[in-house]
């Protein structure tokens, strides 16, 4: 008869003195009283790899979405601001910001040149509050000095539409002036004396409204600064 | 090593920012060269190239290109100096006219308006310097009466705008830019 060979003995099993539950002290080399950051890390690449997606995701949304926001809504920040009214003096030129660049091929627009004038566009009332199609308007104050201007009245993303009237715009030369060389434009749907700009006789429900001053053979568009120069106010006159 | 959850959050807000300013950037840098359409393309849509070709009133819901002054009319011609030096002439009876010459992409070469002009009547030579080279061999009489704009070669168009102050100027300045002039010299 063989002697059995001799089983190992069992590990001796270990308490936690404080909680009382079983230790294994094959396995006590993660001890949780080391701080946090010399822990020795312990793999998480199904975790890594939903949260880098995300990270990727998220981040690509929030940069088309802002890119569309100010290319779309035309109103880069790096526009020239005077009161409510806004040029992109550099547009069309090499020396353009890349948001100008973006709007203007995007809408195959051709600019105004130095050579020929500016354009300045108000889609808010002097306050600051948005333009709507349905209230009526007064323009009144200064241009900037220049041998003619337009005004003309349009939707926000500057189409035209059919007025009362028939025509969309109002020029400085058949424009009625105060004494002092400054006018009032009354910008409204239904004929109005004096100096009336017909806003669009049928506006759409979202279409909103924007002015557009063209400023020709002015001497801000060929050199001078922006500073400084006075702009009409666009001020609220009623809302049906 | 682990990182703390609020760590974690506030590296991730961090990455996710950082990604979205790259992707931002280059959505609006690469608008430029994905357009369908350019101003240049479409000016090529009212007539032949080399001639100006009288633009359709800007009236609503029919605007021949974007963004146009209502209260103006408007000529493109379309060239390519490829062809050799384009001259352009135009004597519009109107208060205000100006023509800007502009290339493919859309940014200006030149632009001038009646002031600038110093006359009534445009003329204006738009070539390249190895073209001027050739031409100054041999010059035309009257080539020190031209403006002449000396670029790289290129494609590109000039649009002319005048202004009409009244319905009964429009068909007068309609027939003087029809008969405007761009083409060879």
């Amino acid at each position: 008869m063989t002697a059995l060979p001799k089983l190992p003995r069992p590990h001796q099993v270990l308490f936690d003195p404080k909680t009382g539950k079983p230790v294994n002290v094959e396995a006590n080399w993660y001890d949780p009283a080391l701080p946090r950051i010399l822990r020795p890390r312990r793999g998480t690449p199904l975790q890594t790899l939903v949260l880098l997606c995300l990270i990727l995701l998220a981040g690509t949304l929030v940069g088309i979405a802002t890119a569309f926001l100010m290319i779309e809504r035309e109103r880069p920040l790096l526009a020239v601001n005077i009161g409510p009214w806004s040029a992109h003096p550099k547009a069309g030129t090499p020396e353009a910001d890349p948001y100008s660049v973006a709007i203007y091929t995007r809408g195959a627009r051709v600019p105004l040149t130095t050579g020929e004038g500016l354009s300045l566009t108000a889609r808010t009332d002097t306050t600051g509050a948005s333009l709507d199609a349905r209230c009526s308007y007064r323009i009144s104050g200064q241009t900037p000095a220049a041998r003619l201007w337009t005004m003309t009245a349009s939707d926000a993303y500057g189409r035209l539409s059919p007025t009362l009237a028939g025509r969309e715009s109002i020029d400085s030369r058949q424009i009625l002036r105060h004494a002092d060389g400054s006018f009032d434009i009354t910008a409204a749907i239904r004929p109005r004396s004096g100096n009336w700009l017909p806003l669009p006789a049928a506006p759409g429900e979202n279409s909103g409204l924007m002015f557009t001053l063209r400023i020709y053979d002015a001497p801000i568009t060929t050199g001078a600064a922006l500073d400084g120069v006075s702009m009409p106010d666009i001020v609220k006159v009623s809302c049906p | 090593m682990t990182l703390s959850s609020r760590m974690t959050w506030a590296i991730s807000l961090l990455a996710t920012f950082c990604v979205a300013v790259i992707v931002h950037i280059l959505v609006v840098l690469t608008i430029p060269l994905n357009v369908v359409h350019s101003a240049y393309t479409d000016v090529g849509s009212f007539g032949p190239d080399r001639s100006f070709n009288l633009l359709p009133d800007v009236k609503p819901g029919d605007e021949p290109l974007p963004a146009l002054d209502p209260a103006m009319k408007h000529a493109s011609c379309r060239f390519s100096l490829a062809d050799g030096p384009v001259l352009f002439t135009a004597a519009v009876p109107s208060p205000f006219w100006s023509i800007g010459v502009f290339n493919e992409a859309g940014e200006a070469v030149y632009s001038l308006n009646n002031r600038t002009a110093g006359s009534d009547i445009l003329s204006m030579l738009v070539i390249t310097s190895e073209q001027l080279s050739i031409l100054r061999e041999n010059p035309p009489e009257d080539l020190d009466e031209l403006i002449v704009i000396e670029t790289a070669p290129m494609n590109g168009f000039a649009l002319l705008r005048a202004f009409v102050p009244g319905k009964f100027q429009s068909g007068e300045i309609e027939t003087a830019l029809k008969t405007s002039y761009c083409g060879g010299l």
